[in-house]
């Protein structure tokens, strides 16, 4: 057999091979094994609790839950229901309203709400009490829209040391709509408040089976008839366009903009004006925070009685990198988008800085779109990385007040008011 | 005639190579996302076109407890107004922090806790869900 014979049936020897194993036994230890690197590597769920240091993750880490109307979102706790958005809805400046995070007081959240029977019901210290059904509030007054950002008091507990007890929320008990429906100064109007009224009361479907008269048995918050933003309040019964999930407060939720999420009662139904101050768990124990800079204070004043403490109020800067999220690696030299959001309570985002050296230089990002001073406002920034290793992002907001993030944490014994600059590692790797 | 047996050795050969390719595949787990969270999607609900606008019941997942005296405890009186997520979600607290807790559903949200029991519970939870002991 002559050397060109006998290669030639090896040839087809090997086509045979090739046909028997489907190409791909030999593919893996042939050239190809060598560009695909090595074998993969099991994937590994999540832990299932952090601390007692500071937990490390974008997110919480509890499992993925679907609960009705919404997509797989991560559950903090099942009774009463509380759920945060995964980071990578944030992709977008409003945030989707089955993607949006969840959290209620009492167990007793409905299930179902039979319009016909459900009415608004405005009361108290009031000329004429009202009881307005859906239709009515749809008919009868002039439609508002404004997007605003509705953020959880405890979004980023998880981050604070020493660690706080209560709902371990990542980043994601935060979200932006656009909310639609009637002014609340219209609904108090048409009612016609006493003179000599204090506070307006907020009450919504949701009970526990607490005593009565304590928090465990009903969710109540009141702002003061003073206070400037009850002009800006609306009660929404639209969110980005959709009836509101039931999750999230069918038929109509209060939207307090700039103003933390506990006072944007869900299921709203009962609008109460009170003559005396509102002395109920969720306004006097509840929901305070140390009257200080930033409302920050150390477990020791705390112990030592010092700490004076106000209803939380406002929305302090804050601004996220979205994408990258550290989950990849990044190609050295290759220029990507970094992407995220900002926001503030006071005011617009103006500005929004990025550093690639753990907060050294810093570097402006482009704004997208001026949605209203209480929105997402989304940024962008071009970034190659020059060398591999690992890089620390930081991103830092400033709004029209001239409130800027600091990079010192925040602590309060509620884990409220967390603000401090957001970093991200991402790992570049070599190219060639 | 000569050729005739490396061909069936290789082919033979490669159809074992081949079997133990796709069992490593397997044993690596890619054919479990049972393991990694798998959720079934829900079924549309059925809508009819009344006042009534109502979702299905909201999920209760249940909560791995540690076992453990003061366990049951936990289950009947912690339960009575949350789910005992509230307990597995916390980070690691110190101990004065759980004895802080429980008094507090009981002083401030009116738990109806005997004092018996509340005594266990507080033990429970310092002997589980400390940063001294509690385990992952």
């Amino acid at each position: 057999m002559s050397v060109a014979e006998r290669s030639l049936s090896r040839r087809d020897l090997f086509r045979t091979l090739g046909v028997a194993t489907g190409g791909i036994t030999l593919g893996r230890w042939l050239g190809p094994r060598a560009v695909m690197g090595q074998e993969p590597v099991p994937a590994k769920a999540i832990e299932t609790f952090t601390g007692p240091g500071a937990n490390s993750h974008w997110n919480s880490v509890g499992p993925y839950v679907a609960e009705p109307q919404k997509v797989p979102l991560i559950l903090l706790t099942d009774r009463p229901i509380q759920l945060e958005t995964p980071r990578h809805y944030f992709r977008t400046t409003f945030t989707p309203n089955e993607a949006f995070y969840v959290r209620w007081h009492l167990p007793g959240i409905p299930n179902a709400v039979d319009l016909e029977a459900w009415k608004l019901r405005i009361e108290g210290s009031v000329n004429k009490p009202l009881a307005l059904g859906l239709p009515e509030l749809i008919q009868k007054f002039t439609p508002v829209s404004l997007a605003a950002v509705n953020q959880c008091s405890g979004n980023s507990r998880s981050r604070m040391q020493p660690r706080v007890p209560g709902g371990q929320w990542g980043n994601g008990a935060m979200g932006n709509a656009v909310w639609t429906g009637v002014r609340l100064r219209e609904l108090l109007d048409m009612a016609g408040v006493k003179r000599g009224a204090l506070q307006v009361q907020f009450q919504g479907l949701d009970t526990g089976p607490g005593p009565s008269g304590l928090g465990s048995n009903l969710f109540l918050k009141s702002i003061e008839l003073g206070n400037p933003i009850l002009d800006e309040c609306v009660v929404a019964y639209l969110m980005n366009g959709e009836p509101l999930p039931m999750l999230n407060g069918f038929p109509v939720r209060l939207v307090v903009p700039g103003y933390f999420a506990t006072y944007w009662i869900k299921c709203l139904t009962w609008i109460r004006v009170l003559n005396t101050p509102d002395d109920n768990f969720w306004m006097k124990v509840g929901y305070r925070v140390p009257d200080t800079p930033r409302g920050d204070t150390t477990p020791e004043d705390v112990k030592a009685g010092k700490v004076k403490t106000v209803p939380i109020e406002r929305l302090p800067v804050r601004s996220f990198l979205i994408s990258p999220d550290g989950a990849s690696k990044i190609p050295v030299g290759m220029s990507i988008k970094l992407r995220g959001i900002a926001f503030s309570g006071f005011g617009r985002v103006n500005r929004v800085d990025v550093s690639d050296d753990a907060g050294n230089t810093w570097h402006a990002a482009e704004l997208g779109e001026d949605l209203g001073a209480y929105s997402f406002r989304t940024w962008e920034l071009s970034w190659v990385p020059r060398s591999p290793g690992l890089h620390t992002l930081a991103v830092r907001a400033t709004d029209e007040r001239g409130n800027k993030q600091l990079d010192e944490p925040v602590w309060n014994a509620g884990g409220y008011l967390w603000n401090k600059i957001e970093r991200q590692e991402i790992v570049v790797g070599n190219a060639s | 005639m000569k050729n005739r047996c490396p061909a069936i050795f290789l082919v033979v050969s490669s159809v074992v190579v081949l079997v133990v390719v796709v069992y490593a595949d397997v044993k690596k787990g890619y054919y479990h996302p049972a393991e990694l969270g798998s959720v079934r999607q829900a079924a549309p609900g059925e809508l009819s076109p009344d006042s009534n606008y109502q979702v299905s019941a909201y999920l209760v997942p249940g909560t791995d407890l540690v076992p453990g005296d003061g366990s049951q405890e936990v289950g009947i009186y912690c339960n009575a107004c949350h789910s005992t997520s509230y307990i597995t979600m916390q980070p690691p607290l110190p101990a004065a922090t759980w004895e802080a807790e429980v008094n507090k559903m009981k002083g401030t949200f009116g738990a109806a806790i005997p004092d018996d029991s509340t005594k266990k519970i507080i033990l429970y939870l310092q002997a589980h869900y400390t940063t001294e002991n509690r385990k992952p």
